[in-house]
């Protein structure tokens, strides 16, 4: 759109377009199953939830880190942390645990998401330590 | 009127000024552009892999995929299930990265920039969908109205679509900033980069590390965060779905069980339980890998699907339909074609590990196939049907 139309670019928008419409044609035609009006729930709600909630969280959260003193390996330990209680959270909270089967979600996911936490705090407190002990050498 | 549009210059200039508020020099097109290169590859072999477990189950017209190598299928969905949880910290950090182009003002400058915005909503929501209901599906969360496998199956298309136009779009700046020579910069901004992709790198690799257990045995030990533990369930076997859930558990144990071998066939067959304990029994080692990405391996030891065609005369490129005992439901039935049936391999299991089949893992029969999503290793078998 910027920088002119060439071959390879009408290419890219022909298969890029072809996909899209087939995406939605299908969303459409298989709506018994897609449930339309539900997956655009899911859509929108999961777009408003990450733009208007969780990046101005992290946001604030950056601002705030930013005031420490050696903010580099905090924020490091806590993109880290993070990203895997996100990844945890919906083991954690044994929604899907079912009385029949006792193989899925077979572990004590709030202890090991602990356990994992624990790793990294202490990894992020070792390295704030070596910042501080280099950063003294170099003044001192 | 005058003091509205004095208002409205004022909002104006405000929106205006809003993306330069964010001070971190990682909102940069080079850090966008490094982590675009990781999601493409990312989502390009989760298409790819997606598609073809799609397509072993539903396979289109009369065409069929080969039954070797034996654990292809586990390692695409592998692949595909542990490589997508990998993407949710590139795909959080890309969009934190550009997220002061949410605020561009004006929002849109021309039609087509309007139109090239709309395409990166659907490219953005398309992605968080796929990820984190992908996530939710294999933790078992089921919180939607719609079918998981088909609403995750047409938003895949709508995803890699949007993504390659936006790749279209985005090139050039790809190209400036990933195979240009570096340009001078401060030093504080070269390290600020590298800290954070490495970082969101270890983000990745951590959930790698932390979930792929479920499928490669030997980290099993490590799969901390993993929907499932490969050793754990009856028998040393994870269960998807349990003879209870099934509703078969009066059924398995009738006394007047029959497997019988119709359709298609010279010789129709009905065989009592005994009488497959008496034919030829096969051991192998094959692993149940489902959908989910999780698998695990075992030996099985039963009656080869092709012996059984053989004794009932069936037709070298025959499709044979294996029923359950199972009333309804999506996984009642499989088709086994021919590079299957045909395959030493393929057994119609009574044992694993040397002892009868628990319930949950189909007794008194079940299938098992080289190469071949869980979903169709049918349980409780008590039909064989050729065409
Ligand atoms: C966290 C990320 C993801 C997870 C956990 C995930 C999980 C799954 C699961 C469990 C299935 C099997 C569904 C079934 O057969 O019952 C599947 C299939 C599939 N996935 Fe994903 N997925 C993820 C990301 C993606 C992405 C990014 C794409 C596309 C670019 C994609 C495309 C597909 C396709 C095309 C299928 C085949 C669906 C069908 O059988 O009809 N997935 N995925």
């Amino acid at each position: 759109m910027k920088n002119g139309v060439n071959a390879p670019r009408l290419l890219g928008y022909g298969i890029g377009g072809g996909l899209v419409v087939t995406g939605l044609a299908g969303l459409v035609v298989d709506a018994r199953l897609t449930d339309p009006l539900g997956w655009a729930l899911w859509f929108g709600g999961l777009v408003v939830a990450h733009d208007g909630v969780l990046v101005p969280f992290v946001l604030l959260t950056g601002v705030a880190v930013g005031r420490l003193r050696e903010p580099a390996p905090v924020r490091a330990g806590l993109i880290v942390a993070a990203v895997l209680s996100f990844l945890a959270l919906p083991m954690v909270t044994g929604f899907g645990r079912r009385a029949d089967n006792p193989s899925l979600l077979p572990l004590d996911y709030g202890r090991n998401l602990l356990v994992v936490l624990g790793l990294i705090a202490l990894v992020t407190a070792f390295a704030t330590i070596a910042v501080r002990l280099r950063a003294g050498r170099r003044r001192g | 009127m005058a003091r509205g549009s004095v208002m409205r210059e004022r909002i104006e200039t405000l929106a205006r000024g809003v993306p330069g508020r964010f001070g971190s020099a990682l909102h940069s097109e080079r850090v966008a552009a490094r982590l675009g290169l990781w999601l493409g590859i990312s989502f390009t072999a989760a298409f790819v892999t997606g598609l073809f477990s799609h397509f072993t189950q539903h396979p289109p017209g009369r065409l069929a995929w080969p039954s070797r190598p034996v654990g292809l299928y586990r390692v695409t969905q592998g692949i595909h299930v542990i490589g997508g949880l990998a993407t949710i910290p590139l795909l959080f950090a890309k969009l934190w990265t550009v997220y002061p182009k949410l605020w561009q003002w004006p929002p849109f400058r021309s039609f087509s920039h309007a139109v090239e915005r709309a395409l990166v909503l659907v490219l953005v929501g398309a992605s968080l969908f796929q990820l984190i209901t992908g996530l939710l599906n294999v933790s078992y969360v089921y919180l939607w109205p719609f079918s998981f496998p088909a609403a995750h199956y047409w938003t895949a298309y709508l995803l890699y679509g949007a993504l390659v136009i936006h790749v279209v779009n985005e090139w050039a700046k790809v190209r400036r900033w990933l195979w240009t020579r570096e340009e001078v910069e401060p030093r504080e901004t070269v390290t600020a980069r590298r800290r954070f992709l490495g970082t969101v790198a270890a983000a990745s690799g951590l959930t790698v590390l932390f979930t792929v257990g479920e499928t490669y045995a030997p980290l099993s030990g490590l799969a901390l965060l993993a929907p499932r533990d490969p050793r754990v369930g009856p028998q040393g076997l994870p269960v998807n779905r349990s003879a209870a859930a099934a509703g078969v558990t009066a059924m398995i144990h009738d006394p007047g069980y029959r497997l019988t071998v119709t359709g298609a066939v010279g010789t129709p067959l009905s065989l009592t339980y005994a009488d497959l304990l008496r034919l030829p029994q096969h051991t192998v080692r094959l692993p149940i890998a489902c959908v989910e990405g999780w698998s695990a391996e075992a030996e099985w030891s039963g009656v080869r699907l092709r012996d059984l065609a053989a004794m009932a005369g069936v037709a070298p490129d025959a499709v044979l339909t294996v029923e359950s005992l199972e009333r309804g439901g999506g996984y009642r039935s499989s088709e086994v074609r021919a590079p299957h049936w045909g395959d030493p391999l393929t057994l119609l299991a009574l044992r694993v590990g040397g002892e009868p089949l628990a319930p949950d893992h189909g007794f008194p029969v079940r299938l098992i196939a080289p190469n071949r999503p869980g979903a169709l290793q049918t349980k409780w078998v008590s039909k064989v049907v050729a065409a």
